[in-house]
């Protein structure tokens, strides 16, 4: 049964459906979720449920797109932008906002960043004029600009390939330094599972112990 | 007495493409010799420690595992047989090889006897893989996906009178699937007249094995001429833009610069 608001809608007052829709709208989230969600909420403190609703308003209202790196931002330019510390020289390209997040946790980059919003994928419909590259040029080409290193971040797969080789192809006439992220077997691995591209990159990039 | 269907099979595949199904795990098409496309399900797919995910990737020959599901078979195990790694070294490669995964997609239905398309996009993979043309290995491709697949060209007679068309008097319509005469154009307002070199070309290629149609000279403005004019055909029988075919001539364009972009440039056919 795909009705959300389950199987007795007679039982639960209109406000109740209505927010096991709005639930039930989210990704990932089926109907018994959305209803587990609202009941949730409904049993929490007021004080919880506006804290849940302010929260939805304002990263609404107050999240933009920073106008040089594309990150999501309530500042803009973004914080990481505007960070005096940070060495301007290096950028770093990521497909999506999450992948700057999981490189700031490493605590080992310092330098900017550049969100693609996505990936060339023609499976998809998505192609090199559907993500931010046109950003990234702009921004490269800037008079002002300090960058020589573009470090292209994005994931190991066919179409971060195919984006990252494409990225190169523009960036290196510009006279930049294009660079990627090392790739070879993960914490953890084993080398019996592991296929036959990564585990010939991790040999040729080997390093000295 | 209906024959059984087994809990677990063993096949060989390409990977077509996936696309995300939950938190971690990913629906993968994949292109079989003997049951045609499938989607299957592969389960923590996108864990870093996933055990299958390297083998699972679209553009790799890989041999599967597949427990008999209700909806969808799910992957058990995954081994790569070839990973194609030569069409990761170079863009325009690469952009082809997508290219040609996403014709196969294109023009296959699910569960459909696809073994003459499996055979050529394999061999088609490796010869690119190995450094064969890019215009021969993708013309040849894209003839043979169109006449495994119903939708191939008539590149000799008349698609309206039946009579045969000298190339050099040729004119080509993508929508009516081929070449028409000069009388039988009145029925195609839409067609144009055909450079005859081109038109030659595919004739040979339609009609010549690999190796022999290898022996053919092809200057840059002539495969660029050819690739504008196959594009074309299969978007008008895919009835739909290929997003992939624009990346191709795009990834050219950056490779070789605007300025040098492939002979011909915007020049029409």
């Amino acid at each position: 049964m795909n009705d959300p608001r389950g199987q007795h809608p007679d039982s639960t007052t209109s406000p109740i459906n209505r927010l096991i829709e709005a639930f039930h709208r989210l990704p990932g989230i089926g109907p018994k979720s959305a209803q587990r969600l609202a009941y949730h909420v409904l049993r929490a403190p007021e004080e919880e449920a506006s804290d849940l609703a302010d929260a939805l308003i304002e990263v609404k209202r107050s999240v933009v797109l920073c106008e040089r790196c594309q990150n999501l931002t309530d500042t803009n330019p973004c914080r990481i932008c505007l960070d005096t510390g940070r060495d301007r020289t290096i950028v770093c390209v990521v497909e999506e906002p999450l992948d700057v997040q999981a490189i700031e946790r490493t605590g080992g980059f310092r330098g900017l960043y550049h969100v693609l919003h996505g990936v060339i994928s023609p499976s998809d419909g998505i192609g090199p004029e559907e993500l931010k590259i046109a950003e990234l040029l702009t921004r490269i080409r800037d008079v002002d600009t300090d960058v020589a290193e573009v470090i292209v971040a994005t994931n190991p797969n066919l179409e971060g390939e195919a984006t990252s080789m494409y990225l190169a192809r523009l960036l290196q006439p510009l006279g930049l330094s294009v660079t990627r992220l090392a790739r070879g077997l993960p914490a953890g691995a084993d080398l019996e599972y592991a296929d036959d591209v990564t585990l010939g990159r991790a040999l040729e990039f080997r390093q000295q112990v | 007495m209906p024959s059984r269907i087994p809990r677990v099979t063993k096949t060989a595949a390409i990977v077509l493409k996936h696309r995300r199904l939950g938190d971690a795990d990913r629906i993968v098409t994949l292109l079989t010799p003997h049951r045609g496309k499938i989607d299957v399900v592969a389960k923590g797919l996108l864990r870093s420690r996933s055990k299958m995910a390297g083998h699972l990737e679209p553009l790799t020959l890989t041999e599967v595992v597949l427990a008999h599901g209700r909806s969808m078979d799910i992957v058990t195990q995954a081994q790569t047989v070839e990973p194609f790694a030569g069409l990761q070294r170079e863009l325009e490669l690469l952009s082809t090889a997508m290219y040609l995964l996403e014709l196969t997609d294109r023009f296959t239905v699910e569960h459909a006897d696809s073994l003459d398309v499996y055979e050529l996009l394999e061999a088609s993979l490796r010869r690119l893989s190995r450094g064969d043309g890019v215009t021969l290995v993708t013309r040849l491709f894209e003839l043979g996906l169109l006449a495994s697949t119903g939708f191939r060209p008539e590149l000799e007679h008349c698609l309206e009178t039946g009579e045969p068309v000298a190339a050099e008097r040729a004119f080509w319509t993508h929508r009516g699937g081929g070449v028409v005469s000069e009388a039988g154009r009145a029925s195609h307002p839409e067609a144009f007249a055909l450079d005859a070199r081109v038109l030659r070309v595919l004739r040979a290629f339609q009609a010549l094995p690999y190796e022999e149609a290898g022996r053919i000279r092809i200057d840059p403005e002539l495969a660029g001429r050819l690739e504008r004019v196959m594009h074309e055909f299969v978007r008008a029988q895919a009835e739909r833009e290929l997003k992939s075919a624009e990346f191709v001539s795009e990834s050219r364009r950056v490779s070789l610069g605007s300025t040098d972009a492939v002979a011909g440039g915007t020049e029409p056919v």
